[in-house]
């Protein structure tokens, strides 16, 4: 296992002060090679570790060409899923590693602006950070300029995370989508191009700069290069870990303590992301281009055992509620149709199945998506739609016979 | 869609689905294209508008009492191999969507009304 972001002291004993992340990392590099990294992040293939998985060189090089110097930089740890942990121990134990990556994304897009936008509850994270912004401040051996920072504070919720939806909450004080385009990067931040990025990705690319693009691809066991923080719940020692990308879940697994045997059910990426069951999901490797091949995601390095016991119907039906209590209330497809999905999971669930319940679930896993303002609605339908492949005999189960036989209720999972 | 291929005009329509509340308008001038879900809210038939039916889709977009929806021009393909589009507004089962790329409207909107609550308006 390549330890990178996390190497150093255990993330348990805090944040690492600035002198510390000096002294085992050195000093980010000159200007010459600073001026190269959006071409460096590029060969190293560095993906976005937000959910999405987006080319982060793609991106920095659209806000870099349309902003000519007046860009906005926005650093997103609202980590609103409740499957993950991963941005919030960065953060808390990691502050001057993800301020690296902010201010190296600023110089690199043209930035005049960053902004920190942390998750009002992740207290610690946002304690940390404002630590380290006033060490920094104090400090006095800087090796560049820098942008002024300010910190965001939006409500903990599911969607303030998305990009839209975080600038809109710069903007205006309301963490809910907007229609896109205008996308963040044509038009952001005070109207200006803007980009969004997961404190994670930020992170890797200060790493990426101190020691470039080949020593970045030196991780990584199958087709995306790297490391990755992934949150693993679900077993006998739950937590952030991080991988090499390509891992497989087994190891994770065993890592991680899960006692379940192999073939039991697993969710990937969070509640946007799908469940995957058989012997071969555990031999799959926790890598993005990989898990999409197999019709499933990585998105935000979640991997949560469902394990045997628990009953895939009833932990689905809560997940799907959670999902609907998300919505931002805004496109009539995603009020409707979660709540609806969500209200006919309950009630196959709990024994109360009507008639075409499950008939009807089945329609709405695919007939919602893509119809909505923001992505919460397909998120929803995927999840769905995988659970009713997966545990497909257990729904068939609930509905006619409305039977349980899973020895427990829904998996321990938040949500 | 029998036989004969429509004439691609190149336009689709995109809905602001923060904006759409559920009139209904849309459908009734153009059933062709637009279906309506159980909530009352447009399903669009994927693929460009076909040219006989330009004409219609521009009254649809004209008469939705609050401007949800546009005709926009389609975007080439981005992969020269990409798989021909769709057959035009045809087959309305399993008809897909992408996201609307229109810019944002006013976002502090009332609430979303149940089909219940619309009837009463």
């Amino acid at each position: 296992m390549t330890i990178r972001l996390l190497a150093g002291p255990t993330p348990a004993v805090g944040a690492e002060s600035l002198a510390d992340h000096r002294a085992r990392l050195g000093d980010l590099p000159g200007r010459t090679e600073r001026s190269r990294l959006i071409p460096t992040l590029e060969t190293a293939g560095l993906l976005g570790r937000g959910g999405a998985g987006f080319p982060v060189a793609r991106k920095w090089a659209a806000v870099a060409e349309r902003a000519k110097g007046d860009a906005v930089v926005l650093a997103n740890g609202a980590e609103g899923e409740p499957l993950s942990h991963k941005d919030r121990v960065l953060m808390s134990s990691r502050p001057h590693l993800v301020l690296d990556g902010l201010e190296l994304a600023a110089e690199a897009v043209g930035a005049r602006r960053a902004i920190l936008y942390v998750g009002s509850e992740h207290a610690q994270a946002r304690g940390a950070l404002e630590h380290a912004l006033a060490e920094r401040a104090a400090d006095r051996s800087s090796t560049f300029s820098r942008v002024p920072i300010t910190m965001a504070s939006p409500p903990v919720s599911y969607l303030a995370g998305e990009e839209s939806a975080a600038v809109h909450f710069v903007n205006s004080g309301d963490a809910r989508p907007t229609t896109v385009p205008p996308r963040p990067f044509e038009k952001g931040v005070g109207g200006k191009p803007t980009l969004v990025q997961n404190v994670e990705s930020l992170s890797h690319a200060a790493l990426i700069a101190r020691y470039g693009d080949a020593w970045y691809r030196e991780a990584g066991r199958a087709t995306t290069p790297g490391t990755a923080l992934v949150t693993v719940t679900g077993g006998r020692r739950p937590g952030v870990l991080e991988i090499d990308l390509g891992t497989t879940i087994a190891e994770v697994a065993e890592w991680a303590g899960v006692a379940s045997s192999p073939g039991s059910p697993v969710l990937l990426g969070g509640y946007f992301g799908g469940l995957v069951a058989g012997a071969e999901a555990w031999r799959l490797p926790l890598d993005p281009a990989i898990l999409r091949g197999a019709g499933t995601a990585f998105g935000a390095g979640v991997v949560a055992f469902m394990g045997d016991e628990s009953c895939g119907v009833a932990t689905t039906a809560r997940i799907m509620d959670y999902m609907a209590g998300s919505s931002a209330a805004q496109c009539g497809p995603c009020v409707f149709g979660l709540r609806a999905i969500a209200d006919a999971s309950a009630r196959v669930a709990t024994g109360q199945a009507r008639g075409d319940d499950l008939t009807r679930l089945r329609g709405w896993s695919t007939s919602i998506a893509g119809r909505g303002a923001c992505r919460l609605p397909d998120g929803a339908t995927g999840l769905l739609a995988s659970s009713l492949r997966v545990y497909d005999a257990d729904w068939s189960s609930h509905q006619h016979h409305r039977r349980c036989t899973a020895p427990r209720g829904a998996a321990r999972i938040p949500a | 869609m029998s036989g004969r291929r429509a004439l691609d005009s190149g336009m689709r329509l995109e809905i602001d689905r923060i904006a759409c509340d559920a009139y209904g308008t849309c459908a009734e001038l153009l059933p062709e294209g637009i279906d309506l879900d159980e909530w009352g809210y447009p399903v669009i038939a994927p693929g460009n508008v076909p040219v006989h039916l330009l004409d219609l889709a521009k009254r649809a977009v004209d008469s939705c009492p609050v401007l949800a929806m546009r005709l926009v021009k389609a975007q080439a393909p981005v992969v020269a191999s990409a798989p021909p589009p769709a057959p035009v507004l045809a087959a309305r089962a399993d008809r897909t969507e992408g996201t609307p790329p229109w810019p944002p409207r006013q976002q502090n909107r009332a609430p979303k009304r149940s089909p219940e609550a619309r009837r009463r308006r």
